[in-house]
């Protein structure tokens, strides 16, 4: 809608009292040439984004198995899923994901970036490009790796075994309460090293006077991190923040390769729930409720975000 | 001022349309999803005679790979040498990716003529009751297909035509010449090495099972990350009587889950878990790896489904399949079914000649067929090479089941969430997160969940 409307709201604005007729006509075409070039994706929009979601919203009222015909029951598939007490745990164990998908990498990468920008050591592009090569991976690859890892005979035990550690050993992916974390910690590896690079990115536009002033002012490392660091970068633990959070939400590829949700339902997710109900277990109104909830989350989540960066600067 | 004025217009315009379109797409999605405007059943004469039919073509999608897949496009090629009008094309797919899908691809009137659907309400339930695939009733008169088919294996494809009832009522789909059951399969070497006699009951599986974790061996390779429950469901069937667990599948209320021998079987998949009978560690294990492990000699025994250790012809003999009595002694009573339901779709232009194929599929011919890709022959018999020693146990297994009309559906035909449920459970009880009376009522609750649901 606003795409829309601010092209003709711009045009409005323009002083226009003394021109003829020629350049008025000249402008309405050049209007209707941006139309037409925005004609096209706005059509696609519409038909890959914005439709898909009218049906969504509808779908999510009713009862239907995707081919017979639907009965309406209003709310009840929104009620049921905070009801549910599997589909509400699916909640709490997205919870503990953000914790491991974005709150862990923010602050690791801020201290690795704090660390870096003071003293610049050679060779830190190939550091970073190190970090950095987990978020190029497909997460498949990254999920079939990690299920190795975590294996009654992988890495991670015989890593375990070989330092005497032989009582800690356990099968990761299969056990109630290592199961979640062990996940979790997947995405803070994957995610870390993107945070990283954008602090990087972010710190180095901080101007060095700042840094000098504030050493000058006798600031220890921590204080200049806090007074000078932190709030230049506070953009980008904005996007940071923003990103990871909403991938933390619709976790789902991680989970599907290694647990399917298992042991029991300790770690279903959201997005695994919804797949479950749209695809294998025919229940199109519960998984379009889900996906309904989750994306007004993502969205909600994303405002404040936005909202408490800006208002703080 | 006209000059003025012809911006808001313009505006205004925008608006109006971008308006009237967010207005007609809504519009558009205003009416109920899934109208119900197919309809399964058939419409005018019905036709035996292929080769009258001119030339046609029928496309077929299918989920068989490997062995079964060969074992399709051997009986393709025969039919359409029978019948050179007939052209059939086949496309295959994963599994997981079709059995989504088919409703989307029925609902296209190019989609597929023929289908292999997954039983149960979860997806041949859901097409018929949504009207995309046809009632084959007619056809199975037209073909005598009710002396071809066992009853047990009947049911299986059957729904009531008010869509209230799974396992009588009217045909929608058809089984093919072939079976897969669950049962248990041995390593041939391992079980002489120990000087084991194939166990012919369960009190001498256990006895070997005990011999072989005295002598250091893994009794049952075993994996329970992701797919744990064909250990459950065999062990069912050894408890349970055939009419009961039948029943309680289909849905018949009088029939609980205390019933049906999931007590006992979950009693004794606890006790073999806590006296380490199972591959230590089986949590973090996932189906893949415990087959490998099986074929790799790691493990004596193993519960599976027929057809999913994928056997090369060398390795026939390797491993032998036993499908153990009841304890009671009474009979034998298994997990088996053909591996697909076929379904036509209501869309097709020939439904007559799918259905002349569909009736090549449970033929004589396509049971041989079956024994020779090395996969069980079922409704017709078969002669099975001497050299395949695997098929001859595991025909001698369908052969037991065949003779007590002991064949009982895959258990998460029950309901849609049936397999999660058991999954999950199973999971809880060897983690002593739950007890087996506790699984036997998740099992009850998802039941009548389900069927609530149903009747609404």
């Amino acid at each position: 809608m606003t795409m829309g409307i601010r092209p003709g709201a711009g045009v409005t604005g323009t002083p226009a009292p003394r021109a003829g007729r020629r350049p008025a006509t000249r402008r309405r075409r050049v209007r209707w040439i941006g139309l037409a070039f925005v004609a096209l994706p706005l059509a696609v929009y519409a038909v890959v984004v914005l439709l898909p979601l009218a049906q969504s919203l509808q779908y999510s009222f009713y009862d239907w198995d995707g081919v017979s015909a639907a009965t309406w029951v209003g709310l009840d598939n929104y009620i049921e899923f905070f009801t549910d007490p599997v589909l509400r745990s699916t909640l709490g164990h997205v919870a503990v994901l953000i914790f491991f998908f974005a709150l862990l990498p923010i602050v690791l990468g801020l201290v690795s970036a704090a660390l870096i920008t003071r003293g610049r050591q050679r060779g830190m592009a190939v550091y970073r490009f190190i970090f950095f090569l987990p978020q190029v991976l497909t997460s498949v690859v990254v999920a079939l790796v990690f299920k190795r890892i975590y294996g009654p005979e992988g890495t991670l035990n015989t890593l375990l075994r070989a330092v005497g550690l032989g009582d800690f050993t356990r099968s990761w992916l299969g056990d109630f309460d290592w199961a979640l974390p062990s996940l979790g910690l997947i995405g803070t590896w994957t995610t870390f090293g993107f945070c990283m690079v954008l602090f990087i990115a972010g710190a180095s536009s901080i101007p060095t006077e700042l840094y000098e002033a504030a050493r000058m002012d006798g600031a220890g490392p921590l204080r200049e991190f806090l007074s000078v660091t932190l709030p230049g970068l506070r953009g980008q633990v904005a996007i940071a923040l923003t990103l990871t959070v909403t991938s933390a939400l619709r976790t789902f590829d991680l989970v599907w390769v290694t647990t399917r949700g298992g042991p029991g339902t300790a770690t279903l997710t959201p997005a695994v729930a919804l797949y479950r109900a749209a695809f294998q277990n025919p229940d199109v109104g519960r998984a379009a409720a889900i996906g309904i909830t989750m994306a007004v989350m993502c969205l909600v989540i994303a405002l404040v975000i936005s909202r408490v960066s800006e208002r703080d600067s | 001022m006209t000059q003025q004025s012809t911006a808001p217009r313009t505006t205004r315009r925008m608006i109006t349309v971008l308006a009237g379109s967010l207005v007609a797409a809504s519009a558009l999605a205003a009416c109920a999803p899934g109208s119900s405007s197919t309809t399964n059943t058939h419409t005018g004469e019905i036709s035996t005679d292929v080769a009258a039919a001119g030339d046609v073509t029928i496309k077929v999608s299918d989920f068989w790979g490997g062995t079964e897949g060969e074992w399709m496009d051997d009986l393709i090629a025969r039919f359409e040498d029978t019948y050179p009008n007939v052209t059939i094309e086949r496309t295959q797919e994963d599994w997981g990716q079709l059995t989504s899908t088919l409703n989307l691809q029925l609902a296209e009137n190019d989609g597929p003529d023929i289908a292999t659907a997954n039983n149960g309400w979860s997806s041949l339930g859901t097409l018929a009751k949504g009207g995309l695939v046809l009632n084959l009733d007619p056809y199975a008169d037209a073909y005598g297909w009710d002396d071809v088919i066992p009853s047990t294996i009947a049911r299986q494809n059957e729904f009531t035509t008010d869509f209230s009832t799974i396992g009588s009522g009217s045909l929608f789909s058809t089984p093919v010449s072939r079976v897969s059951l669950i049962g248990i399969y041995y390593n041939t070497a391992k079980l002489d090495e120990l000087g084991i006699d194939p166990p012919t009951t369960l009190d001498e599986l256990e006895a070997a099972a005990a011999k072989a974790k005295s002598a250091g061996e893994i009794p049952f390779a075993y994996g329970s990350q992701d797919s744990p429950t064909a250990l459950l469901l065999a062990l069912q069937a050894l408890y349970g009587t055939a009419d009961e667990i039948n029943d309680f599948t289909y849905g018949d209320t009088s029939v609980s889950a205390d019933d049906i021998g999931l007590l006992e079987a979950a009693e004794k998949a606890e006790e073999w878990n806590e006296k380490g009978w199972l591959t230590p560690d089986h949590e973090g294990i996932d189906y893949q790896t415990a087959v490998a492990n099986f074929l790799d000699g790691k493990g004596l025994f193993r519960f599976e489904y027929t057809g999913s250790l994928g056997l090369t012809d060398e390795q026939q003999g390797d491993f032998g399949y036993i499908q153990l009595p009841q304890v009671s002694g009474d009979g034998t009573v298994g997990v088996g079914a053909a591996p697909a339901a076929m379904v036509i779709s209501s869309k097709s232009e020939n439904p007559d000649v799918a259905a002349a194929f569909l009736d090549f599929l449970m033929s004589e011919d396509a049971a041989q067929a079956s024994a020779d890709h090395g996969l069980i022959p079922l409704l017709a018999d078969a002669d099975i090479p001497a050299d395949a020693a695997t098929l001859q146990s595991e025909a001698a297994g369908a052969a037991a089941l065949g003779e007590s009309d002991g064949f009982v559906p895959y258990f998460d035909w029950t309901s849609a969430t049936m397999l999660d449920t058991l999954t999950q459970q199973l999971q809880m009880l060897y983690a002593g997160q739950t007890s087996p009376q506790d699984l036997v009522d998740a099992v009850q609750a998802d039941r009548d969940a389900f069927l609530a649901d149903l009747a609404q």
